[in-house]
């Protein structure tokens, strides 16, 4: 609870605060990798998600629970090979710098075990490059089931998913939209406070990985708008509009964050002349 | 030195700037001069910007008034009575009556009256295959007894279409079985609560005439006719609960047959018997299921039962109140809701048809139907007792055209009474409104029907003629008045009201320049335009282009010309801006409001507002959380995420307190009171009211300590007053619930008495103790100040008391700097909702603790994300929803049968206007007006004090807060009257539609109510409170 400046009026210095204060470059966004398997796997694994929630949705609509349950493997195997294969792991990026048009001029992997990706991978490196990769993924799995399906869990019930009934829906429908949210967030950006500080205050420069977590949120949040319809419909059921507004709002923003126009910028609460502008 | 307590920082440079001014100003001999007419400006300019949201209440009001003038025709209730002793004619042709007899000669003395709630004509007739349907339906043909006699004996009984009047709600429908009026959405009655039925009605008419009457059956009697029963052999059954199709059915059959057996047939002298089961058997699975054939079977076997078991002297009744819609429904005004059975047998045989056409009942609903408020003069003339007054039925012919159908004497005789009693129904209407439109035009039938009767025609049937012509004409042109919607004004009243919000947008929204400026040139063309639009108004009602009244027609021109003289004024400023948002809290704002609003066209999100709500606020404390982090400071990251966080957890937590509405069912479950069934607490709510007096406080406290701002006035009132009114409320919600359980060695009047005296108290201490205190207390800070050698620092003094010599070398220590105005201002939100609390159940109680401390989180949130200082719409937005959220939590919802009418007795033992509806809206709306208080506190809440700078003469802090306290109302105003225009519009679309009565119609009521009670709100209280705390604290530290 602090007190007010007691600047006069002519000083409009309490704007200054609003605007992020991080220097622009410290985190860059974070870039698809430059192999042929990431470029193309980040176009498919979108158009594989979208089809599978167009398959099982008359499955979850007759058995929420059951099939919900029943996905999360298949999701955490899709999730895994997109990680894996398109996503650098935390701290990779240290003293790699992306290019603007996104392409790396480092390829991901132990400082002074980067291979190129035109040299002709041989399968031990592939192997290699796997196995290194498989710790952050699976560290980044747990971290997602533990911290934040409960968190996602609780925001649900916040937003007024029941609270004394449904415990199993919900969490499972936490775990789904930290899937597709929170994993690859965490496997890229690790528990970095900087990062984690800009994600929580929303301002990451847009990417993939960004754009996704933000699009499954507002997938959900609008996948909430149909359940109160009386429509009478079997798939107005809680959680499946939310569930399935939140997989749309994924692909939606992981392709967007990656377009040109788009990636690397941030998101602004305030637009940056709003100093001097006193109405909004 | 000259230290504050605000936090080292960026603060203390500021704060010595403004010592240093503090100190020029008192170098200034002249300052002095100038703070005074620096007051005198303020109050005028305060007085002005008063005048504006009058301005703004006033088009409102005009609004509403055209839109409900053609939406919610209302009807007057007259409280005549008919009696024996004053027959409807002037002469008193009495002579061929017997003594005991009533207007006319009775013909039965018992009467068993069976309402099979939503028998539907279509069940009660054999099946007909027509092109719509072609096979038969489970619902036809298992009803079989009405149609059967009426063919075997037709002068023992007949079967009739009876047409409702919608509404097709039981409640509604018995009102016209009953007085034989014509409902209309508000009957606007004598009666402050409830739904006792004050009009003359059956019921009354067969009270009076001594006669004993029981009922079985469906409880909505009770509600509408208390105390006319006989207490002995009456038995209600709650009505509610629509998935049991058998409980009411076997209860009344179980009533009912012992009634029938000779020892008991002396002990009553009519039976109300009401069915709930096919209703409750549509409702749940629809018209065309086994459960409906086999309920229609039990009633066949029911009325055969009945049947066998009267005597001659008895006429047996049966029908339904409405029919029911193809998924078993009803309420509006479809075909097959409106259609209802009505059946009259007696052992007698003395029903007869006039024709051999009519012999027949007819084959579809639409043939030869009666209205059902023919039942009233049927029945009263066919037992004997007065019509009663109010009536615009006929009587039903088949009752009384004799065994042979050619009785034309008796014909003539009842429809001459039951016209004359129209004729003179309506000359008492007339009388009572004050204008005889529609008595004058049927005046003419009457005399043609009495003409044709005294000319002594051998062919009776064309005087009949003529008195049913007059009747039908009186009902028809009824009908247009009471039942009709008026379009034109209608939409006269919503393009007031729209352009109103198109003028409040740019006022809000889009001006730039200080609003106390345009103050002046605003009120002189407004009202300008006003008396010009008056005289327009009232010139074109004298030369009698318009039919309005004159006060109607010069409101709606003033309002037109007023709004032409604002527009001039606001659209030719040079600092008018797009109102359109530019951050993402201004879009958030939009989106909340326009959203809503347009949800309100769609039953469902109606329905289900309360959780829309909570979504909503879910969503502003998450941006705020998100935004919080984004915060430079790592106190202003600190303290905005934790309060956004305390936001939302206290919006989930107020959400709990639920009190559902009946569409809501079977997705809620209500919390608000002990049961579903019950209006009282359960004892472990009567805890929170303790519990809120010992956080509440401490809570407030915690906000004040934030700012060092637990000085001066706070800690009494906030520690002490505040808490001793809590405690009080405490106890006496404790008391109220202790009443009737005998616990206490105190008989029930003195335990009311005592509870009165507490009340009164509490709301002494509320409004009288608090107002006086707001209007003359300090600002919550405490300033020391002390000699101090070391320091070579100018010296600081209040400007206000030059009196006072300067000493040298002063430290000047004062606390609570940092939220000089908002402290200062909360302290008449205290007071309100303290008064508010009083008025709720203990489980509003905590809810509303919740608001306020959900109030004060907002405006941390506010603060640390520097939205105090740059205006933005979304507090006052947000504020509005909190307001609108809490209405849900206080165990209220949009339908009228939520109103907590027995708050009205909190304080007071009887009835006594105004005291009593301003007590209910205290307490329907006490979180609107709760939140409308605090609307000033979104731009006073840790606002910077500023002082006039010296050099620069033009700058006046004190008008630039009344500029963002204008702005931070008009945008709180502008939500309400978002809602109120849309609820508006939807109602007045769907005015067809069939949940127009149930869902759209109360939401518009609402919504208008809140309205109006939030612009008055912020006019007497909000906004003229600012005068005093800004008064207040300028005498501190000037101008």
């Amino acid at each position: 609870m602090a007190s007010q400046s007691l600047a006069p009026a002519q000083q409009a210095a309490p704007n200054s605060a609003s605007t992020p204060s991080k220097p622009k470059s410290s985190h860059p966004p974070v870039s698809i990798l430059s192999s042929q398997f990431a470029r193309g796997y980040a176009l498919v694994h979108p158009a594989i998600l979208l089809s599978l929630v167009a398959y099982r949705f008359s499955s979850v609509v007759n058995d929420p629970v059951a099939e919900l349950l029943s996905d999360i493997p298949f999701l955490v195997g899709l999730q895994v090979v997109y990680v894996m294969g398109c996503l650098p792991p935390a701290g990779a990026e240290k003293d790699g710098n992306a290019s603007a048009d996104g392409t790396m001029r480092k390829t991901p992997g132990p400082k002074r075990r980067g291979h190129s990706a035109s040299k002709g991978s041989s399968w031990s490196t592939g192997l290699v490059t796997v196995a290194w990769k498989l710790t952050p993924a699976l560290l980044s799995l747990t971290l997602t089931m533990l911290l934040a399906t409960p968190t996602l869990a609780l925001l649900l019930v916040l937003f007024g998913a029941p609270l004394t009934t449904h415990h199993i829906l919900t969490f499972l429908c936490a775990a789904h939209m930290a899937l597709l949210s929170a994993f690859p967030l965490i496997y890229a950006h690790g528990v970095d406070g900087e990062i984690w500080r800009e994600i929580w205050g929303a301002s990451r420069p847009a990417d993939a990985v960004w754009g996704g977590a933000l699009g499954t949120c507002l997938g959900a949040w609008f996948g909430a708008v149909p359940i109160p319809l009386d429509w009478d419909r079997p798939w107005q059921a809680y959680p499946i509009t939310i569930l399935t507004g939140a997989y749309i709002g994924y692909v939606i923003g992981m392709l967007v964050g990656r377009a040109r126009w788009v990636f690397g910028k941030r998101l602004e609460f305030v637009p940056q002349g709003a100093r001097d502008i006193k109405v909004d | 030195m000259a230290s504050s307590a605000v936090p080292p920082g960026r603060e203390v440079p500021t704060a010595n700037s403004l010592l240093k001014q503090a100190q020029a100003a008192t170098k200034d001999k002249s300052k002095d001069e100038v703070g005074k007419e620096s007051e005198e400006e303020f109050k005028s300019k305060h007085l002005g910007l008063l005048g504006v949201f009058v301005w703004i209440l006033f088009l409102h009001i005009v609004g509403i008034f055209y839109f409900t003038k053609g939406f919610l025709l209302t009807r007057m209730v007259l409280e005549n009575k008919s009696s024996c002793d004053v027959p409807p004619f002037n002469e008193a042709p009495r002579t061929q009556q017997l003594n005991d007899d009533c207007w006319h000669q009775k013909s039965f003395d018992k009467a068993i009256v069976i309402i099979i709630d939503a028998l539907r004509y279509d069940f009660t007739v054999p099946f007909a295959p027509n092109e719509d349907i072609e096979s038969a339906h489970l619902f036809h043909d298992n009803i079989p007894v009405l149609y059967e006699t009426a063919i075997s004996n037709p002068q023992n009984a007949f079967l009739l279409p009876f047409i409702a009047d919608p509404p097709t709600t039981t409640l509604q429908r018995l009102k016209g079985l009953t007085t034989g009026t014509l409902p209309t959405f508000i009957d606007a009655g004598s009666n402050f609560a409830g739904t006792t039925i004050d009009e003359d009605n059956l019921v009354a008419q067969l009270h009076a005439a001594g006669k004993n009457i029981v009922h079985l059956g469906d409880d909505t009697w009770h509600a509408l006719f208390p105390g006319y029963f006989d207490h002995d052999l009456t038995r209600p059954f709650d009505s509610f609960n629509v998935w049991d199709l058998h409980t009411v059915d076997n209860g009344v059959n179980e009533h009912i047959f012992p009634l029938l057996e000779p020892q008991n047939y002396t002990k009553w002298d009519v039976i109300f018997g009401h069915y709930l089961g096919v209703d409750h058997a549509g409702h749940r699975y629809g018209p065309n299921h086994p459960a409906m054939a086999a309920k229609l079977n039990q009633m066949d076997k029911t009325i055969r039962e009945i049947m066998s078991n009267i005597d001659d002297s008895t006429l047996l009744v049966v029908m339904g109140d409405h029919g029911m819609d193809s998924k078993g429904d009803h309420g509006g005004e479809s075909d097959d809701e409106v259609n209802a059975a009505l059946w009259m047998y007696s052992k007698k045989g003395i029903f007869g048809r006039t024709k051999p056409e009519t012999v027949l009942p007819p084959k579809y609903a639409r043939e030869r139907f009666v209205p059902q408020i023919d039942l009233v003069p049927t029945l009263s003339l066919l037992l004997g007792i007065p019509i009663p007054f109010n009536n615009l039925g006929s009587p039903i012919e088949e009752a009384f055209a004799g065994p042979n159908g050619n009785d034309w004497n008796n014909l003539v005789t009842v429809n001459r009474l039951a016209s004359a009693q129209i004729k003179r129904y309506q000359h008492a209407y007339a009388q009572s409104r004050g204008d005889d439109g529609a008595e004058s035009q049927l005046l003419g039938f009457w005399e043609t029907a009495e003409n044709e009767l005294q000319g002594k025609p051998k062919n009776l049937s064309t005087v009949y003629d003529a008195y049913r012509q007059y009747q039908r004409h009186t009902l028809h042109v009824c009908r247009g008045l009471w039942a009709k919607f008026n379009v034109p004004s209608m939409v006269q009243g919503i393009a007031v009201l729209l352009a109103g919000i198109v003028l409040l947008v740019f006022y809000a929204r889009g001006l730039q320049a200080d609003r106390t400026d345009i103050t002046g040139p605003f009120l002189s063309r407004v009202g300008l335009g006003s008396v010009l639009g008056a005289v327009a108004g009232t010139v074109l009602v004298v030369i009698r282009v318009t039919e309005l009244k004159v006060l109607e027609a010069s409101a709606l021109f003033a309002a037109l010309g007023s709004i032409l003289g604002a527009s001039s004024v606001i659209f030719s400023t040079q600092c008018l801006s797009i109102p359109l948002p530019n951050s993402l809290w201004g879009w958030l704002a939009v989106v909340f409001t326009v959203s809503q609003s347009l949800g309100f066209a769609s039953n469902s999100y109606t329905i289900w507002e309360d959780e829309i709500l909570l979504f909503f606020l879910c969503t502003f404390g998450v941006v705020a959380g998100v935004s919080s982090m984004r915060q430079g400071t790592t106190t202003d990251r600190v303290l905005g995420v934790y309060h956004s966080i305390v936001f939302v957890i206290l919006a989930r937590l107020a959400s709990l307190s639920r009190l559902c509405r009946e569409e809501q069912m079977p997705f809620c479950r209500s919390t608000y009171y002990a049961s579903s069934t019950s209006s009282t607490s359960a004892p472990w709510q009567l805890a929170l009211p303790f519990l809120v007096m010992l956080i509440l406080p401490t809570v407030i406290k915690g906000f004040y300590d934030g700012s060092k701002s637990y000085e001066g006035a706070a800690g009494l009132w906030i520690g002490i007053g505040f808490r001793l009114g809590l405690f009080v409320t405490s106890i006496f919600w404790v008391l109220e619930e202790l009443d009737g359980k005998d616990w206490l060695p105190l008989d029930s009047e003195t335990l009311k008495s005592i509870r009165v005296f507490l009340a009164q108290l509490v709301l002494g201490l509320a409004f009288a103790a608090g107002t006086t205190a707001f209007l003359y207390s300090k600002p919550c800070v405490s300033i020391n100040v002390a000699q101090s050698a070391a320091e070579p620092e100018p010296t600081v003094k209040r400007p206000s008391s030059p009196g006072e010599q300067q000493l040298p070398r002063t430290t000047v220590t004062i606390l609570g700097f940092g939220n000089v105005h908002g402290t200062r201002f909360f302290f008449l939100s205290i007071n309100f909702c303290l008064a508010i609390m009083l008025m709720q159940k203990p489980m509003g109680q905590g809810t509303m603790a919740l608001l306020l401390w959900q109030i004060l989180s907002l405006l941390e949130i506010l603060d640390t994300n520097s939205l105090v200082t740059s205006n933005s719409s979304i507090g006052p937005i947000v504020l509005a929803l909190l307001g609108s959220f809490y209405y849900f939590k206080t165990g209220h919802q949009a339908t009228l049968s939520s109103i907590q009418w027995e708050t009205a007795f909190i304080p007071l033992t009887t009835v006594k206007y105004p005291w009593s509806p301003l007590l209910v809206a205290l307490n329907t709306f006490g979180p609107q007006i709760l939140t409308a208080i605090a609307v000033p506190l979104t731009v006073l809440w840790k606002r910077p004090l500023q002082l006039r700078d010296s050099n620069n003469a033009s700058s006046k802090p004190a008008l630039k807060l009344l500029s963002d306290v204008a702005q931070a109302a008009a945008t709180y105003i502008l939500y309400f009257s978002t809602i109120n225009l849309t609820t508006t519009m939807w109602a007045g679309h769907l005015r067809r539609h069939l949940m127009l009565y149930r869902i759209f119609c109360p939401r518009f009521m609402m919504g208008a109510a809140v309205l109006t009670v939030v612009d008055v709100v912020l006019i007497l209280f909000s906004v003229a409170g600012v005068r005093w705390s800004t008064l207040s604290v300028a005498e501190i530290f000037g101008w």
